[in-house]
């Protein structure tokens, strides 16, 4: 089933053109790693995909898109801000809904973070706000989950933990990384971006990581160790 | 080869900046001629001793009621900005959409705190009322303004992270408002200083605050009693940090109301007519243009009023310049030593927290009521202000070359790097500054708001709006020249110096 379908379209902001003549689909149910250099077109690709999708798709943004002076409770309960009258949302912030209380205290605690739930984000690590960025988007109880580099800043022991986590909840994923190894475990199919152009779009069990070395015109073929240090 | 370029030639951004200054100095100095700086006082070394020995052996004794003043004092701060906070938040939420809001906002706070008291003073008399819209009002337009700067700079990611339907308060409660909270704080922070002096101010038109017990004590030379109260302010001033703690705001606030008083009976008939009648010139009312004609002519030489004013302003700006130039090393760390850096520090401060009228005042007692005290005062208030912040954040850098010789770190290390920073701070200030010189007329300085304070004195209220209309458009016109002016690079990421 077709989740999503591309056709010859002229992605970008504005006026900038970054994506020309652009076509892809994508298959409901279906594991899809993007891959590629900083600026060769993978945040305006997810951001366009989020816009189609709306409301179907869980979104964990580049960067945490996190608010510093909330508690971790706050920045995930943000997740679900819209399906609660402002009203609500006020009172919460002073005092905390026990049902949703609850649930987050669980599922923070299955991302590792126990006991942080009243903590300022500002005095975590960048780990930890990571870890909580990722909680935010699977607060949202979405089919897809659209993530944009959600492992950047985790080792990756942890982060293939988190990507187990993200999985299990949901079937269908389209996450922008740079962990080679990780895309070639635990994704279906790996859409590869350079200069604005999709330049490797194929089923993981025909790729090997020297194949994905490609993408990175600029290093040697050890790459996918370098990415991971590049990107956080 | 090249030759050297001549004297100020070139094309670099400092070069520009340096010419601009200088052309600006050099302004002042072909106009200073016109400027009356005699001095008329007969004994004026005499006069400053006696203030000395008053201010060092301070007579806490002679001290009548001073926990009440110092109550209304602050209580008067206190609800003043909180209350222009208030009415500044939604205004602020306005600023970037409405003309109408950003020219409002212009024009209240165009006008200084003591003239808002002067004319509340005539409907509310010496009440609570008046001490608290003198403040509430102008505050208002400043906090709007500023709000909505540091509103403007609100990161935009959270924003865009949340999910798409999310209702408009939400939005702004979670994921914008948080995120500025810490510099409006800040800012509403330094604000509740201003008042504090303002509040002082206060006592100038005959609001019991300290202000007021000040006065007098100056005034009859019971000087011993003046330095006391002198103390107390700075004490205050300085503790600030320590009583005005965010826990205590909430019993603050409410213990403030106690002393807040007294309060007035609003006879609303009496309030009506002094502002549909008692403002306006008669002919107007009356559709009567030839005679408005009459009634302009019967007002005082503005020209010579507008012109003392804008050159006060002019030598105002000037002398902060120079002086903010002289004294922030003796703030900073990269000079001198440890115990001279602290004594540097005390003195900028001692010097910023004296309001400036109140300078101005201890300046015009010493040296008689030319132009002279009124720049001084001008000069020595803002140029210290000016100077403790760029000493603050001269502290931030590092230097590539800490072994050069004092003169060497001073004009090739700092000053090239602070001196974009030090002069957008003057043009910020120029607006201010100009606020101010209005205000010493009341002192008795040939300025606008000297012909303002008699106007209300005389009770020609009519007179003294029209007055305080022409100084509000002349500060509007000064911010926008002063907006011009100043170096454009300089992200200014230090609201407090507004």
């Amino acid at each position: 089933m077709s989740l999503l379908a591309l056709d010859r379209v002229d992605l970008g902001h504005g006026t900038q053109v970054v994506l020309p003549d652009l076509s892809l689909t994508f298959e409901a149910g279906e594991r899809v790693a993007l891959l590629g250099q900083s600026g060769a077109g993978k945040s305006t690709l997810l951001a366009e995909i989020r816009r189609r999708l709306d409301h179907a798709a869980a979104w964990c943004p580049q960067g945490h898109g996190l608010v510093p002076l909330l508690s971790v409770y706050h920045n995930v309960y943000m997740g679900r801000l819209e399906r609660h009258r402002a009203l609500t949302n006020l009172i919460n912030l002073l005092k905390p809904r026990r049902d949703a209380w609850k649930e987050i205290e669980q599922l923070v605690g299955e991302l590792g973070l126990e006991g942080l739930l009243r903590r300022p984000v500002e005095q975590l690590s960048g780990g930890q706000r990571q870890r909580v960025a990722i909680a935010r988007a699977l607060y949202q109880q979405r089919s897809v989950f659209l993530g944009d580099e959600p492992l950047a800043s985790v080792d990756p022991h942890q982060a293939r933990r988190l990507l187990e986590c993200i999985q299990a909840r949901h079937a269908t994923c389209i996450i922008a990384l740079h962990q080679h190894r990780l895309a070639l475990d635990h994704f279906d199919r790996v859409i590869g971006l350079r200069d604005g152009q999709v330049v490797l779009d194929a089923p993981t069990r025909e790729l090997t990581l020297a194949s994905l070395d490609a993408l990175y015109p600029d290093a040697g073929p050890s790459h996918h160790e370098a990415g991971v240090v590049a990107s956080t | 080869m090249n030759p050297a370029p001549g004297l100020l030639r070139g094309r670099s951004p400092g070069l520009t900046l340096a010419r601009r200054s200088l052309a600006l100095i050099l302004l002042c100095l072909l106009l200073l001629p016109l400027a009356d700086l005699r001095i008329i006082a007969v004994d004026p070394w005499g006069e400053l001793w006696r203030m000395a020995v008053g201010f060092a052996w301070p007579d806490f004794m002679a001290l009548e009621s001073p926990l009440r003043a110092i109550a209304l004092t602050v209580s008067v701060a206190l609800w003043g900005t909180f209350i222009g906070a208030i009415l500044g938040f939604p205004l602020a939420l306005l600023f970037h959409r409405s003309r109408l809001v950003r020219s409002f906002c212009a024009f209240v706070r165009a006008i200084h705190e003591l003239f808002w008291a002067l004319l509340f003073l005539q409907v509310f008399g010496l009440s609570a009322v008046t001490a608290l819209a003198a403040l509430a009002i102008p505050y208002a337009g400043i906090f709007a303004k500023v709000y909505a700067e540091i509103l403007e700079l609100t990161p935009r990611a959270p924003g865009d992270a949340l999910p798409s339907g999310v209702d408009r308060l939400s939005r702004f409660l979670y994921a914008e408002l948080p995120l500025v909270w810490e510099r409006l704080a800040s800012y509403t922070r330094y604000r509740f200083e201003c008042a504090m002096r303002a509040s002082v101010l206060l006592g100038f038109v005959g609001l019991p605050t300290l202000g007021f017990y000040l006065e007098s004590a100056f005034r009859e030379g019971r000087f011993g009693e003046a330095g006391a109260l002198l103390w107390i302010f700075y004490a205050l001033v300085a503790t600030l940090h320590w009583w005005g703690h965010r826990r205590l705001l909430v019993p603050l606030l409410i213990g403030a109301l106690f002393f807040l008083g007294p309060w007035p009976d609003v006879d609303g008939e009496l309030l009506w007519r002094f502002v549909s009648h008692d403002l306006w010139p008669s002919p107007l009312l009356e559709g009567d243009l030839p005679g408005l004609g009459a009634w302009l002519a019967g007002l005082p030489e503005l020209l010579p009023a507008i012109g003392n004013t804008l050159l006060l302003a002019l030598m105002g700006t000037v002398g902060s310049l120079l002086l903010a130039l002289l004294l922030w090393p003796l703030a900073s760390r990269h000079f001198g030593r440890p115990w001279l850096g602290f004594g540097g520090r005390m003195l900028l401060v001692v010097m910023r927290s004296t309001p400036e009228l109140m300078l101005a005042f201890i300046l015009l007692l010493m040296l008689g009521p030319s132009m002279l005290p009124a720049w001084l005062a001008l000069a020595l208030h803002n140029g210290a202000l000016i100077a403790f912040l760029v000493a603050r954040h001269a502290d931030g850098l590092t230097l590539g070359m800490p072994d050069l010789p004092a003169s060497g770190r001073y004009a090739y290390e700092l000053l090239p790097r602070l001196y974009p920073n030090l002069l957008a701070l003057v043009c910020y200030r120029a607006e201010v500054i100009m606020r101010e010189t209005a205000l010493l007329g009341m002192l008795g300085v040939a300025t606008l708001g000297f012909y303002i304070d008699s106007a209300f004195q005389y009770l020609m209220f009519d007179q003294a709006f029209f007055l305080l209309l022409v100084t509000a458009v002349l500060n509007i016109a000064i911010d926008a020249i002063s907006r011009r002016f100043r170096p454009r690079e300089v992200p200014l990421d230090d609201p407090c110096s507004r």
